[in-house]
């Protein structure tokens, strides 16, 4: 791309370094936390254009509204679905299925929190199954700790399997065109058995000693899951309407869609049929409500950080980085892929998977020249699997796994940083080695 | 017209902060009150609100802002209420949020005080000129000084 001539004036500095700086700069101040996120990366991205590194309209078009859209649309249909009850149902449903047995209760919510991690994003599950996990240990006397412990790894590795699972995803399919069954077909199954393999160590670990009396187990027996549908007509449309966006989702490619619009749509759909029926004021209340649950910080984060690598994108940055990781791989593609894998994982176990994952895109895009297509697509399966399985990695690694812990701070079982890392970790690369296999089984 | 004027709840009680919440609450219980005020050695140091004890006796997970919204499909759960009986007899005030309330004094306008009483949620200390606490001025207690002197 060429530099605009104002671009290159500016400071009397080149537009490489000056990108450079921002970049840096932007990605350290979110790395200490101390000023939220979204309004460091808004900042960023206003920096980027008046250092002339972009003008308006480039970094507009480096906003990728599909990705923006696809996430603002769930978020709404599942800040109007959870309402429904239809979690606490489910979860209370999946542990009298299991007769209320400890070893069997923490399967269930596992597998429960990596159904629903897969359909929504990680938090909002976290956040409806952390609650009655906590209610059915403490009726069963037994500690929510190996639970909340499980619940985080599923979150982290439910999320891994579909392309709406986890924003990393999200972004790496609207980038690489990418479509739900894409992601489904070739990351599921490694999720799936990543799933059931890391059930093992826990098994070791926590599984065998848990115990409950027969006298709690009765109790949590009599809970009644149907009282947990506190509106009945609401949970047919907001079922109704993930039916129809999933099956948008899956038919996407063949209809000619991008999951943006069809997400949004969904959004609209629901938000149509819960106030067709209100009178004005009454249809503005609701709607402004919901709206007013989208989780705006994030979806700010997005765009300023999209503006911020557009910005180093653009003044050659991240095609220099792409040609040093080839040339430092010798151009092997085998290598690549581990490398992109192993160094994703890590990275995610320390530092937030979505500015990175931004930044890796066009890296990963700017190798086309050297790797064939279906080359390229494995690299991308790389990196959603090190980037989604590498948050299980420590308690900062994913937004979920410190919501987790809130809770079990609540509970009195505090997840402390270093003992869950102690444990964590090396699941993580036990699940990121797992991933290598797989990759060396399927595409290498 | 100022607070001086108004009589204050009568033979003010308060606790110290190492009260357990058990005998806060039966304090509570046989005063016919919701609220007791807290003094460390004579001094303010906040309040406990029978909602907090309330709260300690709730399940953790229904506790705060994320916490279940509720427990209908619990069934009759009072084992899960009963089990944290014994933890309010281990817990102390000290332990639980007292509520930063603002203070009032003597010389605290009666028009003052009435504003603050409604955008708080409790009634509200009295200090004396040297600092000490000297009793709670409650909503009635306001509201029956004015019915007589400045009413019908």
């Amino acid at each position: 791309m060429a530099h605009s001539p104002a671009a290159a004036a500016i400071f009397g500095l080149s537009p490489l370094l000056v990108s450079l700086a921002i970049f840096v700069l932007t990605y350290a101040v979110i790395v200490t936390e101390k000023i939220n996120r979204s309004v460091v990366a808004l900042l960023g991205a206003g920096l980027m254009v008046f250092a002339g590194v972009l003008n308006q309209a480039e970094a507009f078009n480096g906003i990728d509204l599909n990705t923006i859209s696809l996430l603002t649309g769930m978020m709404v249909i599942v800040a109007i679905t959870q309402k429904s009850g239809v979690f606490q149902y489910v979860a209370v449903k999946a542990a009298k299925v299991v007769k209320a047995d400890p070893w069997g209760l923490l399967v269930m919510l596992s597998v429960v929190t990596a159904v629903f991690s897969a359909l929504l994003d990680n938090v909002t599950t976290v956040l409806l199954i952390a609650p009655v996990t906590l209610l059915i240990t403490d009726a069963l006397r037994i500690s929510p700790y190996p639970y909340l412990f499980s619940v985080i790894f599923a979150s982290n590795i439910g999320g891994t399997a579909t392309l709406i699972g986890d924003p990393p995803n999200i972004m790496i399919g609207s980038a690489a065109g990418l479509t739900f069954n894409d992601f489904l077909f070739n990351l599921a199954p490694v999720a799936a058995v990543i799933m059931a393999l890391t059930m093992i160590p826990i098994y070791f670990i926590w599984g065998r000693k848990l115990h409950a009396s027969a006298e709690d187990r009765a109790l949590v027996m009599t809970f009644n899951e149907r009282e947990s549908i506190t509106d009945a007509r609401l949970l047919k449309q907001a079922l109704f309407v993930i039916a129809l966006v999933i099956a948008g989702f899956v038919l996407a490619h063949s209809i000619g869609q991008e999951p943006g619009t069809i997400a949004m749509f969904g959004a609209a759909l629901l938000l149509l049929l819960r106030v067709y029926d209100k009178q004005a004021e009454d249809q503005s209340h609701a709607i402004h409500h919901t709206f007013g649950e989208v989780e705006w910080i994030t979806i700010f984060f997005f765009v300023g950080l999209f503006v911020v690598v557009a910005g180093i994108e653009k003044a050659g940055a991240l095609e220099f980085m792409a040609h040093k990781i080839v040339e430092w791989t010798g151009g092997d593609f085998t290598v690549t892929a581990y490398v992109i894998l192993w160094v994703s994982a890590v990275l995610s176990a320390v530092v937030d998977n979505i500015p990175f994952v931004a930044t890796m895109i066009p890296v990963i895009q700017s190798m086309g020249s050297t790797f064939t297509p279906e080359q390229i697509q494995t690299l991308w399966w790389s990196l959603a699997l090190g980037a989604c399985l590498g948050g299980n990695g420590t308690l900062v690694g994913a937004s979920a796994n410190l919501v987790v812990a809130g809770f079990a701070e609540r509970a009195g079982q505090p997840i402390r940083f270093l003992p869950f890392m102690l444990m964590a970790f090396p699941l993580m690369l036990g699940s990121v080695a797992v991933s290598s296999v797989y990759l060396w089984l399927r595409y290498l | 017209m100022t607070l001086r004027a108004v009589s204050l709840q009568p033979e003010p009680i308060c606790v110290s902060p190492d009260t357990s919440l058990l005998d806060a609450l039966h304090l509570m219980l046989d005063k016919g009150v919701n609220h007791v005020p807290v003094c460390d050695g004579g001094t303010w140091a906040g309040l406990v609100d029978i909602n907090d004890i309330l709260y300690e006796l709730l399940p953790v997970s229904a506790r705060g802002e994320h916490g279940l919204k509720d427990l209908r499909f619990v069934g009759d759960g009072v084992s899960l209420i009963a089990g944290h009986f014994k933890d309010l007899a281990n817990k102390t005030v000290r332990e639980v949020e007292l509520h930063d309330l603002p203070t009032l004094d003597e010389d605290t306008p009666l028009l003052e005080a009435a504003l603050l009483l409604h955008r708080h949620v409790a009634p509200l200390p009295v200090l004396g000129a040297d600092g000490k606490f000297k009793g709670m001025l409650s909503r009635r207690g306001l509201l029956k000084h004015l019915i007589t002197k400045v009413g019908l």
